[in-house]
């Protein structure tokens, strides 16, 4: 069984590997005119062009091109951008980890607060608060994400001037130890803010959904009939049971999350991979491109992975149904 | 495979961890010392514009303007846009010999102590044979030598007007004693790239975070900046116009919708000047396109001040047939406007064979149709424009697609007509060839009519000021004439800055035309 798992994890990894090479070379226009701008200032001989292109290799033909490709993956190289004059590497390194500090905090909120709105709110189906808590979130669900983060900046840093307009750190301010720290929390405040509201709904819907089929289920019935305490029948009975869909969802949520942060590292200018790669598309940076999308997929991946262990304790049927 | 729900709490919890060291890691790089002094910052949406030496600063204005607070060139342009000297305080031009004679200044000192002289100069030339640098074509350049420790003679291969403008005014000269052991520029990162001669030294460049912290050259030979420090910070597009007004930035872009409200409070708006433009391009190979006087009739037929007024609400220039912006020192008027005549270009369509059926042009009993290739960016005048075509009975069409492949298409000579936008009008008239007889997308590619094409090969050897201006007088009527595209509007964009420094947009932009209102010399006492 386990065998099986990792060989289909394996043949979902090469097929993410060969959609990134070829995928970004489908879009129109090239590289090359990225890097050397369009526009009449520059005057580059077509010679310092076609230098260029051999060392980024593009006047290799394009299986080749792979085939050095998939070479240097599996050496763990991703490649140096002539766009950014800096390795992959490096400017991921310089990236991910804001990233992670935004999404990693907005999935554990947004899930966990979700889920205990999701349960209490199915719990209380046809109710006044389930009602009101279900429109709340559905219109919440409808929100783009860009025009939360713009309505939080506009009231709480331009007309309250309570938090940053821009960026995780206050620039040049030469700040260390706790205080460094709280300002990285006090420029984290907003984008979080912004990305966990435009998940925690996705997370409450489904948790409502589930509590409601759960609910039906004839061990609630015993449960009731057997006299235990509420808490326990909401969170031990039923929240168990309902956490299952909310768990699978959390590695489909983690990429979709992936591209909710383009938009808010956009609006706060927050230094993540999301505002590497917007960038990438419009120089049409391959490598740079191949190599945010290949740490993306290896990074849900893993979760996905990691999730299915998970799964398999909380409900232990799930081993004896696997294969 | 058993796994404990520890375990996986625990690598959950190793992970955030991780990144949160990162992020630690990142600001470990700032330290900067320096206590409450003049600070000087610029908002910027962008932020990463690149390690500001010459050769890995991006090859955007942005990037240059960065890397030209620290490296100088020969020749530089002042508030009113002419030439001024910077390493060089003297030049002329020898005829007899065609060659450029600079006379460099002696008071020079390169960042790290070392003195400045011709043997840099001669150097720098020589690296970018091997190295070529981006924004200085140096291939006309037959040899230069050095008359005297401090005075450099530049021999060209034939006459050429836009070397002091391109070349002299535009090549950061750099430092022998540390270029020379630098092999692969493109990818040297060091802090010794970064010895200069300019009025400010780096302190510190953060590509994730996209901010640049310059400290001033006290020893600056054109004298002390008046600040002691400069930063760019990287503020959301949207936020700009706030952190100026909250005193976060000094200085910043704002929308033209705001520059009312922005001169109310006290702070100053720069306008732009009109380097950039929105263009209609012709299919030069296929008819009726490949027709001047069908080229004519659009041009008549369409309402460019319209355009003007709705789609960019007033905020830009109307387009000059012959091409360069009003505002640009080597503009003529003497040229054919075509003032929007509905009338007279209905009148050369039927010249050309056109008869009007039922509201619509056919030409030997077939309807005539246009179909226009645009981007998002500027499907707003499409749409005008389209409505400007029906008008005068040619049933039009507009296609928006993705702007690389907009550009792609018309590369490859596969559309009919495509409005697009392209700048670069603001340095040495040079961008006029480029424009037309260049094989890239933005040029018209129109090599048919000999007379403008010996026109222009003239006026790139033309060293006398005057007689240039009267050569570029005359492209610009036969241009006109021709009209191998038309410029549909040079739309305006504004800065909004505070009293500290007063900065200002250079005439013809910065070096070979860059239209950002961050001239050093506006740094200086």
């Amino acid at each position: 069984m386990e065998k099986q798992r990792i060989v289909d994890y394996l043949i979902a990894f090469l097929i993410i590997l060969s959609l990134n090479f070829f995928l970004p070379r489908l879009l129109p226009g090239d590289p090359l005119t990225a890097i050397y701008g369009d526009d009449a200032l520059l005057s580059i001989t077509q010679e310092a062009k076609e230098d260029l292109a051999a060392k980024m290799g593009l006047d290799k033909p394009l299986l080749e091109q792979f085939g050095i490709y998939l070479n240097s993956i599996f050496k763990g190289d991703l490649g140096y951008s002539y766009y950014f004059q800096s390795s992959v590497q490096k400017l991921l390194l310089g990236t991910l980890p804001w990233t992670l500090l935004l999404i990693v905090p907005a999935l554990f909120i947004s899930t966990i607060l979700g889920f205990i709105v999701g349960l209490e709110s199915g719990w209380r189906y046809g109710r006044l608060f389930d009602k009101r808590l279900l429109t709340g979130f559905m219109l919440l669900n409808g929100f783009p994400n860009f025009l939360v983060g713009i309505s939080l900046l506009l009231v709480f840093s331009v007309s309250l001037g309570i938090f940053p307009l821009a960026g995780a750190v206050t620039p040049y301010a030469q700040l260390s130890g706790i205080r460094l720290l709280l300002d990285i929390l006090h420029h984290l405040v907003l984008p979080l803010t912004a990305l966990v509201t435009a998940e925690i709904a996705a997370s409450y819907l489904l948790t409502r959904t589930t509590v409601l089929t759960v609910l039906g289920e004839p061990f609630i019935l015993t449960a009731r009939a057997k006299g235990i305490r509420t808490v326990n029948i909401k969170y031990k009975h039923l929240g168990r049971n309902s956490l299952l869909p909310v768990v699978t969802r959390i590695a489909v949520r983690l990429g979709r999350m992936f591209t909710a942060v383009l938009l808010i590292e956009n609006i706060f200018a927050y230094p993540g991979v999301g505002l590497l790669i917007y960038r990438a598309i419009l120089a049409r940076d391959f490598l740079v491109i191949q190599g945010v999308l290949f740490v993306v997929a290896v990074v849900i991946l893993v979760t996905n992975f990691l999730l299915e262990l998970l799964y398999k304790k909380i409900d232990p049927r799930v081993i004896e149904h696997a294969y | 495979m058993k796994i404990s729900k520890r375990t996986i709490i625990l690598t959950m919890i190793i992970l955030l961890l991780l990144s949160l060291t990162g992020c630690g890691r990142e600001n470990k790089e700032k330290k900067t010392v320096f206590q409450e002094d003049e600070v000087y910052t610029i908002a910027d949406s962008t932020g990463d514009w690149g390690f500001p030496a010459p050769y890995t600063h991006y090859n955007r204005g942005p990037g240059y303007v960065r890397m030209s607070l620290i490296f100088d060139t020969l020749i530089w342009k002042d508030k009113t846009g002419s030439f001024v000297g910077a390493l060089a305080q003297k030049w002329e031009y020898v005829e007899d010999d065609t060659a450029f004679v600079f006379q460099l200044r002696k008071d020079v000192k390169w960042h790290d102590g070392e003195s400045f002289t011709a043997a840099d100069v001669l150097f720098t030339l020589d690296y970018l044979k091997e190295h070529p640098y981006s924004w200085s074509d140096i291939s006309l350049i037959d040899r230069a030598e050095a008359l005297d420790s401090h005075t450099v003679k530049v021999y060209l291969k034939k006459a050429y007007a836009p070397l002091l403008a391109n070349v002299a005014g535009t090549l950061p000269i750099l430092p022998r004693h540390i270029y020379k052991n630098i092999n692969s520029p493109l990818e040297y990162t060091e802090s010794d790239a970064l010895v200069g001669t300019g009025p400010f030294k780096l302190v510190d460049y953060n590509k994730e975070h996209g901010t640049y912290l310059y400290a001033a050259n006290e020893d600056y030979y054109l004298g002390q900046p008046r600040i002691n420090k400069l930063q760019f910070i990287k503020i959301g597009e949207q936020m700009i116009p706030n952190a100026v007004l909250d005193g976060t930035a000094n200085t910043g872009s704002i929308p033209p919708e705001l520059v009312e409200q922005f001169k109310a409070k006290g702070l100053t708006v720069l306008v732009s000047d009109h380097s950039w433009n929105a263009k209609l391009k012709f299919n030069l190979q296929e008819e009726p396109f490949a027709n001047k006087k069908f080229r004519q009739a659009l041009a008549y037929g369409i309402d460019r001040k319209k355009l003007v007024n709705i789609s960019q609400r007033g905020h830009a220039v109307i387009g000059s047939p012959g091409f360069i912006p009003p505002d640009n020192p080597w503009y003529s008027s003497e040229i054919e406007q075509y003032d929007y005549n509905p009338e007279k270009a209905r009148k050369l369509l039927e010249e050309l064979g056109y008869v009007l059926e039922r509201e619509f042009l056919e030409k030997g009993s077939k309807p005539f149709t246009v179909e226009i290739l645009t981007s998002g960016r500027f499907s707003g005048d499409a749409e005008l424009v389209k409505n400007d075509l029906d008008k005068l009975g040619i049933k039009t069409t507009v296609r928006s697609m993705d702007g690389k492949t907009v550009d792609a298409r018309t590369t490859e000579w596969s559309f009919q007509l495509v409005i697009s936008g392209h700048g670069g009008l603001g340095g040495d008239p040079a961008f006029f060839n480029t424009n037309v007889l260049a094989d890239t997308f933005h040029s018209a590619r129109y090599k048919d009519n000999q007379e403008l094409l010996s026109l222009l090969n003239q006026q790139l050897e033309t060293i006398d000021e005057n007689k240039r201006r009267e050569l570029l007088a005359e492209i610009q009527k036969i241009y006109a004439i021709d009209i191998p595209a038309l410029s549909l509007y040079y739309p305006t964009t504004y800065e909004a800055m505070d009293s500290k420094v007063d900065l200002y947009y250079t005439p013809g932009g910065l070096a070979s035309g860059i239209p950002i209102a961050l001239n050093k010399l506006s740094f200086l006492q």
